[in-house]
């Protein structure tokens, strides 16, 4: 392991046998994509992706990739995954701290760089960072302390097992050394075995409150994010996008710009024209004075988007069958039910823009930003520039609010070429404009859903049918949307009909739209549920029966819906589903469910002037074991307000082709004047760290919507439900 | 063009556009980065300051305007590190940030409603701050708020 003041330490290696690995793994997916594209097979990997734990993307578990004793006898975690205000620093270093026998603030951790720490091939998100990570970190520091034994055993003659550890102290016998001064002595380390980890019955950390190991740095507003990077010599950068949807550069002067004051470079290539300047507030001047015109196909518009995006068009695939529906969903029978939905395009707004500040010297590429997918940028990056992989260093800050955004469409090859042309270091940010405008949207949906209702008011068939556009597709390999037909990974995650209905359908419409669609925190479980969710209340109502009862009527022992029963069961009792609603107070909920994580709500609301206040939600999270109590807390509170927020504001509307937002007067976000009592209950229903970030965003939704039936008798079938709720007045 | 003004109570000089926002003085020329870019348009917050006591989003506000005046940014809320401003006491006592970037903004926000409104109703909060927040930090900066207004006043007896 390598200390502070030990360079000299050989560097871990990219070894053969990993690298066949790697390449193995891609000619296997090549493969396993081609075999599961044939269309029977599409369903079993639909089943099997919706479910599976996501891998963490990292192959390299060695102590030296993830960690370094410093001469202050405190230990640096180099972790691979970003830290984006999801806590994942803290509840990391409380994993290591298990094993590594040194206080929980003697860990300091960083991000690891593209150069500096272990390759992470997924990047962050998913929410799979501390249930793909949870023994693998354990097992990485139980063997450093192990190798810290072996180097201490040879330097004191001893058996290492005579040695203990304890508060960043070998001791055996009388003679004790900190990791520190070891690591100083140590020439040759022998690694050594990774030893059995400790039961949890002893975690001195994991399940306990923990403060944020970021919080006094965020409360100080120290500078650790991408976009407070400051080098000598470092000048500014600013862009010019299209402003239209797949906008090409027709023709461009730019010698105004050029004769700005303080401007040292224009450069233009094919989609953007980038300027230089002393200033960052000369860069924007100048690059107002450009006269561009550009290539675009006019008056594209949401009603396109809507036509595009409809069940019955583009590429269909089957997602799921239990069961036949077949002639149980007649729209004619008794007992049948037929609702449609739409959520709308969706923008991540995150408060820190895109942002890169690029170093390029020589042949070496040093990039600075936050994002979510380093080594993606890094591959970008070499290609975009033509360098060598190995010489593209990127290093991830914090990153000022991620969900979803910063895993592509980055700003790093236009600020790479900005630093080329002008031998500087270059500072560039995405303006909000082009945030909104040349980033990417949560895609709109449309479902049809049936259901039909036996003699017992009983769900016997249901069957719901999504149109929507990709999220991930991108990332996979060019012929992934070819062989797969749909992004039912992502955009269809959540279409599943969970509950125990003996005849269910579900089936994905694949379109295509002429813009860049992505993740946004909650994948497709944000408007998947919201449909679902939404007609399971029409079902109990059609019923007649008690929403949150018929909904526990249709769960069986099957573990996952035995969990589920379990926390709506909780839920209705500590939120008081069944005591009197106050004057004037809707009562709605709902249940989603992320890779076996579950999260249910039960939402109040009042109409004050035709406006929805949302005036309590009372959320339960099943993640199963819990890390950091108050960690999970924060991640519930907040994904309630950001599905809040999205449910009844949040839109993108296109006009003549162009994003209609463009700031946050037109693309409204919940405030501070928003927003609602919010109580949060953790149930820890199975012994395995599960997702928290995401799941929570399923619930919030539908339970709103329903809330609002409960209250009005309207149901509110697209989002946002503002806009809703004003167009049903209308009509 | 040459501009003084005080940040932080410390005389400070920088050439500059006078046009410039003060947000890029205090980030790029300064190098202060506690102050945020959000959305360039004061509508978000991020980059909230205060000039002679008065709450300025500085992205839409130019350096020319500060020009002989005092300009405590979130750096110089607390007198150090070891004796906190209120607020910044409660946001750690509550836990308040997640990302964190739009906290600093927040903050100064908050630190100029107290001086405002004492004691501010949970109304008076979300009345009054418009600042933006994508991590959902709301209900815990309404409890920082009001737990900051506490500890200001048993720190000033009167």
């Amino acid at each position: 392991m390598a200390t502070e003041k030990n360079d000299n330490q050989p560097k871990k290696k990219f070894s053969r046998r990993k690298f066949f690995t790697r390449a193995g793994i891609g000619l296997a997916g090549t493969m396993a994509l081609l075999y599961f594209g044939r269309s029977p097979i599409r369903r079993k990997i639909s089943d099997f992706t919706s479910e599976m734990d996501l891998p963490s993307g990292i192959l390299d578990f060695d102590t030296d990739l993830w960690f370094e004793i410093n001469p202050d006898n405190t230990i640096t975690l180099k972790s691979p995954k970003v830290e984006m205000g999801q806590g994942i620093f803290t509840g990391f270093a409380m994993l290591a701290a298990e094993e590594l026998d040194v206080d929980l603030d003697k860990i300091k951790v960083v991000h690891a760089t593209t150069l500096n720490g272990a390759a992470d091939l997924a990047g962050t998100g998913g929410s799979s960072s501390t249930t793909s990570l949870y023994k693998n970190i354990r097992e990485v520091a139980a063997t450093l302390r192990e190798t810290l034994k072996l180097a201490a055993s040879k330097l004191w003659n001893v058996d290492p097992s005579v040695i203990s550890t304890k508060e960043g102290v070998l001791t055996a016998g009388d003679k004790n050394m900190t990791y520190a001064d070891l690591a100083k002595q140590t020439t040759e380390w022998k690694a050594a075995k990774t030893p059995e980890l400790r039961p949890e019955s002893q975690f001195k950390y994991v399940g306990k409150e923990q403060k944020r190991l970021d919080l006094r740095d965020k409360v100080l507003a120290k500078p650790i994010y991408g976009i407070d990077t400051d080098l000598p010599n470092m000048v500014y950068g600013s862009v010019l996008y299209s402003p239209y949807i797949g906008g090409t550069l027709k023709k461009a002067d730019v010698s105004e710009a050029k004769k700005a004051a303080g401007v040292l470079a224009v450069v233009e290539e094919k989609d953007w024209i980038g300027v230089v300047a002393n200033t960052r507030f000369a860069a924007e001047m100048a690059v107002r004075k450009i006269k561009a015109e550009w290539d675009y196909k006019a008056k594209y518009a949401t009603k396109d988007v809507l036509e595009t995006i409809t069940v019955g068009k583009g590429n269909e695939v089957n997602v799921q069958k239990i069961g036949s529906v077949d002639g149980l969903l007649n729209t004619e029978n008794q007992g049948t039910l037929r609702s449609e939905y739409r959520t709308p395009l969706g923008a991540h707004a995150g408060m820190e823009p895109s942002i890169t500040v690029a170093d390029v010297v020589g042949d070496k590429a040093t990039i600075y930003t936050s994002f979510q997918m380093p080594t993606n940028m890094q591959a970008a990056i070499a290609s975009g520039i033509d360098f060598s992989k190995k010489n593209v260093d990127v290093r991830t800050g914090f990153v000022g609010g991620g969900f979803g955004r910063r895993a592509m469409k980055h700003n790093a090859i236009e600020a790479a070429k900005l630093s080329k042309a002008v031998g500087k270091p270059v500072h560039l940010i995405y303006t909000r404009q082009q945030e909104f405008q040349n980033g990417y949207f949560r895609p709109n949906t449309h479902h049809v859903l049936r259901g039909q209702l036996d003699a017992n008011g009983k769900v016997s068939a249901m069957q719901h049918e999504l149109a929507t556009a990709d999220m991930v597709l991108w990332g996979l390999s060019p012929l992934a949307m070819t062989v797969l037909g749909a992004d039912f990974i992502s955009a269809g995650h959540g279409s599943h009909i969970p509950y125990a209905i003996p005849n269910r359908k579900a089936t994905m419409w694949q379109g295509v739209l002429p813009f860049t669609t992505g993740i946004w925190r909650g994948v497709g479980m944000f408007a998947n549920t919201f449909a679902v969710e939404c007609f399971m209340d029409e079902m109990a109502q059609k019923a007649g029966k008690d929403p949150l009862q018929f909904r526990i009527d249709h769960c069986s022992e099957d573990d996952v819906l035995k969990r589920r029963k379990t926390i709506l069961t909780i839920l209705g009792e500590k939120a008081g589903w069944n005591t009197p609603k106050p004057e004037g107070i809707g009562r709605g909920i709902a249940v989603g469910e992320d890779r076996k994580s579950i999260s249910a709500a039960i939402a109040e609301v009042k109409i004050v002037e035709g406006q929805i206040k949302v005036t309590k939600v009372t959320q339960i999270i099943d993640a199963g074991k819990i890390v950091n109590p108050d960690g999970v807390r924060q991640q519930v509170e907040g994904a309630t307000m950001m599905a809040m927020s999205a449910a009844l504001y949040e839109e993108v509307q296109i006009e003549d082709s162009q994003v209609v937002p463009t700031n946050f007067h037109n693309y409204r976000v919940a405030m501070l004047m928003d927003t609602p009592q919010i109580e949060v209950i953790m149930h820890e229903g199975t012994p395995k760290p599960l997702g928290v970030g995401e799941p929570p965003m399923a619930p919030v939704a539908p339970a709103i919507a329903n809330a609002i039936f409960n209250l009005t008798g309207k149901r509110l079938r697209s989002l946002p439900l503002q806009a809703a709720l004003d167009n049903f007045d209308k009509k | 063009m040459k501009l003084n003004f005080f940040i932080n109570n410390k005389p400070t000089s920088v050439e500059v556009d006078p046009d410039m926002p003060l947000l890029w003085v205090v980030r790029d020329e300064v190098k202060m980065k506690g102050t945020k870019f959000g959305c360039g348009q004061a509508m978000c917050g991020a980059c909230s300051l205060h000039v002679d006591g008065e709450l300025v989003r500085s992205c839409s506000y130019p350096a020319k305007m500060a020009e002989g005046k005092k300009i405590t940014t979130i750096e110089g809320l607390s007198p150090d590190e070891n004796h906190l401003h209120p607020v910044q006491q409660a946001w750690l006592d509550i836990q308040v940030p997640q990302c964190g970037y739009c906290q600093p903004g927040f903050m100064m926000a908050a630190a100029k409603l107290l001086e405002e409104i004492p004691n501010p109703t949970e109304d008076d909060i979300k009345n009054n701050i418009s600042n933006i927040c994508r991590c959902g930090t709301h209900p815990r900066i309404i409890k920082a708020i009001q737990k900051a207004a506490i500890l200001k006043q048993n720190s000033n007896p009167k």
